[in-house]
């Protein structure tokens, strides 16, 4: 069963929201404490999606949340009264999963949360490989960098230098990249 | 917006930039350690995480759910999965390129040597004529270290499922097991049997390399879908780690360093002078012989230890069928030819300019004088004096 943080901080009446949920077959957790305490709240219950007012003040509160949860990622779901498909747009663009509508219906919101949860797990795995594909892009640079430091330094081919850099990199129970970081400090300390 | 991969599309750029690479803590593990720490994945796109297992069992699992991508893999464990021998229902798998030959062995106990057990004809001798059967340990029921153990006891007289006791151990507890006498011998992948000598608990009686030399070991395993999902990470993880594999063998300088990083805690975790003298071919058995083994463990060979030839494959299927694992003949050549990615790999190795020749056979000579060339492996099965073809034996294979 989906677990649902109802974030609850407007003046917005969610009762309809919560029942509706509720009767969908979700496990609606109602939070209309203090929004400095949201963090330390989503910590413990652990929710599968968080539901947030568009309006709430809340909002920036989980922009915290976000990055403070940033290895263990939830999908946001938002819900307003306003049927404006640009805000929507937008929302969806910033990253927020999905959007409600107050008075929605109890059997649509499977499907809409269903479909939150696809797209929020499609975004975090294309996430995490940009994120690879940075990281090694980055490293291929670095190692590149200090493979050219080495070829003037013992003034050999670039073979040889990788040769040098992974021995060493072995010998020392190291990865290539850790020998590449020492080459340049080093470097740079020599000027 | 528009998607961040669409430069993927039409390109052989790798489809997944990042892999999870499963493997067991073994010194013929070393390709895959060096090719993900030494930068040999980063020039086609592609990170290697590895992921050290606890057991085979765990990486056959994790590698059919998809958890990893690809791992180091028993030749025979593919071929189980494949063929549905085993805990799990078929999957269709892939063998993407072989990772080694040679470099396992046969060991004894101290307790046999004081019983002057320390020859083949000795053994052969204990176990016929004593009353209590002895027990001997293997990696995996299906496994290579499970055949050579069977194909070597079997070619010195001795039936592998029943004149002794075959149980499985996990490779890093075979010592402790030798150690508590719970198991006289066992067969298992360096650094362990180097480590039962140098602990003084045991002793080399066989290579796997006497038993068929140059024979093939691991492999890069995968699912038949990763291959068809992601075919460029396949070929460009493939490339990688062929080039590691050259790395090592580029002088013993290279082989020493390679000993160094494995013996570090996150991979094989023991210590270095286990791994380092057998990597390097130079054996002691612990009996006082020392000797520099022609066919040590090796890891490239100028790609001849690469190449998935059919033939290796279907050995493995030939003895599944010898020892009961398999019931039934299967379509020998008809399995090989959809396990073996033979293409994948021989594009992989063009563009490196690794020669990958044209043939999909090899034909060895094995201990006990007959020659493997992968033309009659029904035949093959079924020739053997000593095997347990019958269905009764085939349950105790499997137990």
């Amino acid at each position: 069963m989906l677990r649902i943080l109802l974030i609850n901080d407007t003046a917005r009446k969610v009762g309809r929201l919560k029942a509706a949920l509720t009767e969908a077959g979700f496990e609606v957790i109602d939070e209309s404490g203090l929004t400095i305490d949201l963090p330390a709240r989503v910590e413990t219950v652990r929710p599968d999606v968080i539901l947030i007012d568009t309006e709430s003040p809340g909002r920036d509160v989980m922009e915290q949340v976000v990055l403070v949860s940033r290895d263990q990622p939830r999908p946001i779901v938002m819900f307003t009264d306003e049927h404006d498909p640009n805000v929507m747009r937008q929302a969806i663009r910033a990253g927020v999963s999905a959007y409600i509508i107050e008075g929605i219906q109890a059997q649509r919101l499977q499907p809409i949360l269903d479909v939150a949860m696809a797209r929020f797990e499609s975004d975090q795995a294309l996430r995490a490989q940009l994120h690879a594909r940075d990281q090694q892009l980055a490293e291929r640079k670095r190692i590149e960098l200090a493979k050219g430091l080495l070829m003037k330094m013992k003034d050999c081919n670039e073979e040889e230098a990788y040769t040098l850099m992974r021995r060493q990199a072995m010998s020392r129970q190291q990865k290539l990249i850790q020998v590449a970081e020492q080459i340049i400090a080093m470097s740079e300390l020599l000027g | 917006m528009n998607d961040p991969l669409a430069w993927v599309n039409g390109s052989d750029a790798p489809e997944k930039s990042s892999l999870d690479l499963g493997f067991m803590a073994l010194t013929d593990c070393a390709s895959l350690v060096v090719a993900a720490t030494q930068g040999f994945a980063q020039p086609y796109g592609l990170t290697l995480n590895l992921k050290r297992q606890s057991s085979w069992a765990n990486l056959r699992d994790k590698l059919v759910s998809g958890e990893l991508d690809a791992a180091h893999s028993l030749y025979g464990l593919i071929y189980a999965v494949h063929l549905g021998i085993g805990g799990v229902a078929p999957c269709p798998m892939a063998v993407l390129m072989g990772l080694n030959q040679n470099g396992q062995s046969i060991n004894l106990s101290r307790g046999l040597q004081t019983q002057g057990v320390v020859t083949p004809e000795a053994l052969e001798r204990h176990v016929h004529q004593s009353r209590t059967k002895l027990t001997f340990a293997q990696t995996f029921p299906t496994g290579t270290h499970a055949m050579w153990l069977y194909y070597w006891l079997a070619s010195q007289g001795i039936h592998p499922l029943r004149d002794v006791n075959s149980v499985v151990v996990p490779p890093p507890q075979m010592v402790a097991h030798l150690q508590a006498g719970r198991i006289e011998g066992f067969c298992v992948g360096e650094p362990w049997s180097a480590s039962a000598v140098k602990e003084n608990q045991g002793f080399t009686l066989a290579t796997s390399q006497s038993i068929w030399p140059d024979h093939p070991e691991k492999v890069l395993g995968c699912t038949q879908a990763f291959v068809d999902e992601y075919p460029n990470t396949a070929r460009v993880l493939v490339m990688a780690i062929l080039e590691a594999s050259r790395f090592i063998e580029q002088g013993s300088e290279n082989r020493r360093s390679t000993a160094q990083l494995l013996s570090a805690r996150e991979y094989l975790d023991a210590p270095l002078d286990c791994i380092e003298p057998r990597l390097l071919g130079n054996y002691d058995d612990g009996l006082g012989n020392q000797w520099q083994d022609p066919h040590a463990l090796r890891f490239f060979a100028g790609g001849e230890v690469n190449l998935p030839y059919l033939s290796d494959g279907m050995w493995f299927m030939t003895q599944f069928r010898r020892w009961g694992l398999l019931r039934e003949d299967p379509d020998y050549l008809g399995v090989a030819r959809q396990v073996q990615q033979l293409a994948l790999y021989r594009q992989a190795a063009e563009t490196l300019g690794i020669a990958a020749g044209d043939s999909e056979m090899r034909s060895s000579q094995l201990i006990d004088g007959k020659t493997w060339d992968g033309s009659d492996p029904a035949g093959y099965a079924r020739s053997f004096r000593l095997h347990a073809l019958a269905d009764d034996a085939s349950r105790q294979a499997l137990r």
